[in-house]
């Protein structure tokens, strides 16, 4: 199991994290932590998560199936999860 | 900007979006939309028996035409009924919309009668998933479906309404068409797999359902006759290049042609184009192509370097990609020892069956002549199993979009609600579902619905008295164990002939190879009620070839434990 952090930011609509979190369930990506704040715009979310995947498995591929979600404005796997914690 | 109900302003939305045929059921939820449809004059309801008709009908509707195919249900168990048809057509990228009752917005939550959570319950198996809550959203939501089922790479996508936002009163302000964004293929990648292939040696095009849904088989020929490039289809390509084109090789994997798997196994090339390298194709995983670079074109970025990395991404619909390859490949490679090599594999083993020594009809010839009287120009639907690998193997498909089947997600009973859709969709080609005995037990409720409605499919009941593929499973891998694959259609229980005349149908029943030809013309001959035809066949004829699950597709077998490409020193 290898750690990462995603940086989301997400519409601000009913069912959107349900959408994320059904992915991350469907995909086999365990999640560690996951924090959700609307920004200030209001219209979108920011969502930060830290998931665990399967050895060998790539946080590409992830990356780009959470970008097929209608909901999902944007993600990045942000570098280094260690340094850059939830809530640091 | 006019007054209406909800309701009014939904089927108006859908007449703005091009919708002219709706597969459903009506019911508590829904019933407000069913009124304003009685007076639609462009859009015309199918009243299907089983919401699983509706979204199978659809699906088959939208693979026909290429157009979006919409099903609608009610609210609860009318939703939860469409959940296979949305599965299904998640797996196979194919565009419905679908339409589903809730109940109103004051009760969502409290365990309403008819209430189920569909938008929830479809998360995994739609690219998107609508509930509308204020009636002025409509026009702008089933826009949006229109455009986001039909757009990149195709799918279902869900529209919820409760049933006091049917009710209600609103306006109705068209929807602003919505533009899908296209991706240009990227020049740099289209250079680098264009000098790949003209270096290759052993290239192959592996060409999945992506060119089909692209329209592209026409760029796919120019290409493939101007580089010489062997070509190979995928089960859900299958037509996608004409079966008696000298390039092609048949379909690969499981139970592939031995040129084809070959083709890709000593491949030094993959030209991948709308394929996701499925487990059916591939084998065991580590063992594939292991000496070929991949150039791999889709127009879903999440599917390149999925399973196989790709040495070439390239992301794009498969019409653009191969309309760039057409003008960046300049020279063709010398394929003359490759193609001495696979026309060799082809001479020795060409695809065939054994008649069973009971006497009793061989399957496989029913579906060759079925192939051969009806023709290219009919469109073929199958559902899941023995009848479904023969209907890809003996019948020759020369146009893309003229076999429809349940891929990904492997759905038995989809044969005969996909005909139903894909006959409303082209009602001037012959449309054949060929199914299995099994299969056709699961949905022929449909055959009531294209009897009353003037849906005249044919339908060819591949009786061997067995759940077949199951049971061929049970003979190689159980010790011929045959533990409740028995399905007692060969005591005809049910009699399919008398259940096609209490459906509405005519029914015939063949069971000699002299009798064969006839029965089809028969068949072919009734223009105003659908026809099913029990063709009762053996029960021990088998899928060959074969590469069994677990293994690498190096250990094809030709028929059980002759391993052709594993033996050998070829």
């Amino acid at each position: 199991m290898t750690r990462h952090a995603l940086s989301m930011v997400l519409s601000n609509v009913p069912g959107a994290l349900a959408r994320v979190v059904v992915l991350f369930s469907t995909r086999g990506v365990d999640v560690e932590s996951l924090s959700l704040d609307p920004t200030e715009r209001g219209d979108v979310s920011r969502m930060d998560v830290v998931v665990g995947l399967p050895a060998g498995r790539s946080p590409d591929q992830l990356v780009k199936q959470l970008s097929r979600l209608v909901d999902v404005k944007s993600v990045v796997a942000v570098a280094d999860p260690a340094r850059d914690q939830i809530g640091a | 900007m006019d007054t209406v109900t909800g309701a009014s302003s939904l089927v108006r939305a859908l007449e703005d979006a091009g919708c002219e045929v709706i597969f459903g059921i009506p019911g508590g939820a829904i019933l407000p939309a069913y009124d304003p449809l009685l007076d639609s004059m462009k859009i015309r309801h199918v009243l299907v028996r089983h919401e699983q008709g509706a979204g199978h009908a659809a699906s088959g509707y939208a693979q026909a035409t290429g157009r979006v195919g919409v099903c609608v249900a009610t609210s609860g168990p009318g939703a939860t009924n469409l959940v296979t048809p949305l599965a299904d057509a998640y797996m196979d990228s194919v565009p419905i919309v679908a339409i589903t009752g809730q109940v109103s917005r004051s009760v969502i939550g409290t365990d309403a009668f008819q209430e189920a959570d569909i938008r929830s319950i479809s998360l995994p198996i739609t690219k998107h998933a609508f509930q509308v809550t204020d009636p002025a959203d409509i026009p702008a939501v089933i826009a949006e479906a229109f455009a986001l089922a039909a757009g990149g790479r195709p799918g279902p996508v869900l529209v919820d309404i409760p049933k006091d936002v049917l009710a209600a009163t609103t306006t109705y302000t068209p929807a602003p068409p919505v533009r899908n964004p296209r991706v240009t293929p990227a020049a740099n990648e289209i250079r680098r797999a264009a000098n790949l292939i003209a270096s290759s040696r052993r290239p192959v095009f592996y060409i999945g359902g992506g060119v089909v849904r692209a329209g592209a088989a026409a760029e796919l020929r120019t290409l493939a006759e101007r580089t010489g490039i062997p070509v190979v289809t995928t089960l859900m390509a299958r037509g996608a290049f004409p079966d008696s084109h000298r390039q092609h090789l048949g379909m690969p994997g499981m139970h592939g042609t031995v040129p084809a798997v070959a083709a890709l196994q000593q491949a030094d090339l993959l030209i991948a184009l709308g394929t996701r390298f499925d487990d059916r194709v591939t084998g065991v995983l580590e063992l594939f192509a292991p000496n070929a670079a991949v150039i791999h074109a889709d127009i879903d970025p999440a599917e390149i370097s999925k399973n196989r990395k790709a040495d070439v991404p390239i992301v794009g619909d498969c019409k653009d990609v191969l309309v760039s390859l057409n003008a960046a490949v300049r020279r063709a490679p010398v394929l003359t020892s490759w193609w001495a090599y696979l026309d060799g594999l082809r001479d020795r083993f060409p695809l065939g069956y054994d008649w069973p020594a009971d006497g009793k009809l061989a399957p496989q010839y029913v579906i060759e002549r079925i192939g051969t009287l009806v023709g290219p120009e009919a469109i073929y639907t199958a559902g899941v199993g023995q009848h479904q690998m023969w209907a890809a193997q003996y019948v020759g498909y020369e146009r893309p979009g003229s076999f429809i089947n349940s891929g990904g997600l492997g759905t038995m009973g989809f044969a005969v609600p996909a005909a139903m859709g894909a006959q409303c969709g082209v009602p001037d080609r012959a449309v054949w579902a060929i199914d299995g005995d099994g299969c056709f037990q699961m949905t022929n409720q449909e055959l009531v619905t294209c009897a009353l409605e003037n849906i005249p499919i044919k339908v060819a009941i591949i009786n061997n008295g067995n759940l077949g593929m199951v049971r061929q499973w049970q003979n190689l891998f159980y010790r011929g164990r045959y533990s409740n694959t028995g399905l007692s259609t060969h005591q005809r229980v049910p009699d399919f002939v008398a259940l096609a005349e209490a459906l509405g149908c005519v029914g015939l029943r063949c069971a000699e190879k002299s009798e064969v030809d006839d029965v089809i013309m028969r068949a072919m001959e009734v223009r105003d009620r659908p026809v099913v035809v029990d063709f009762v066949v053996g029960e021990d004829a088998q899928v060959w070839p074969m590469v069994a699950a677990g293994t690498g597709n190096d250990e094809i077998m030709t028929v059980r434990g002759i391993k052709p490409l594993f033996d050998e020193d070829l």
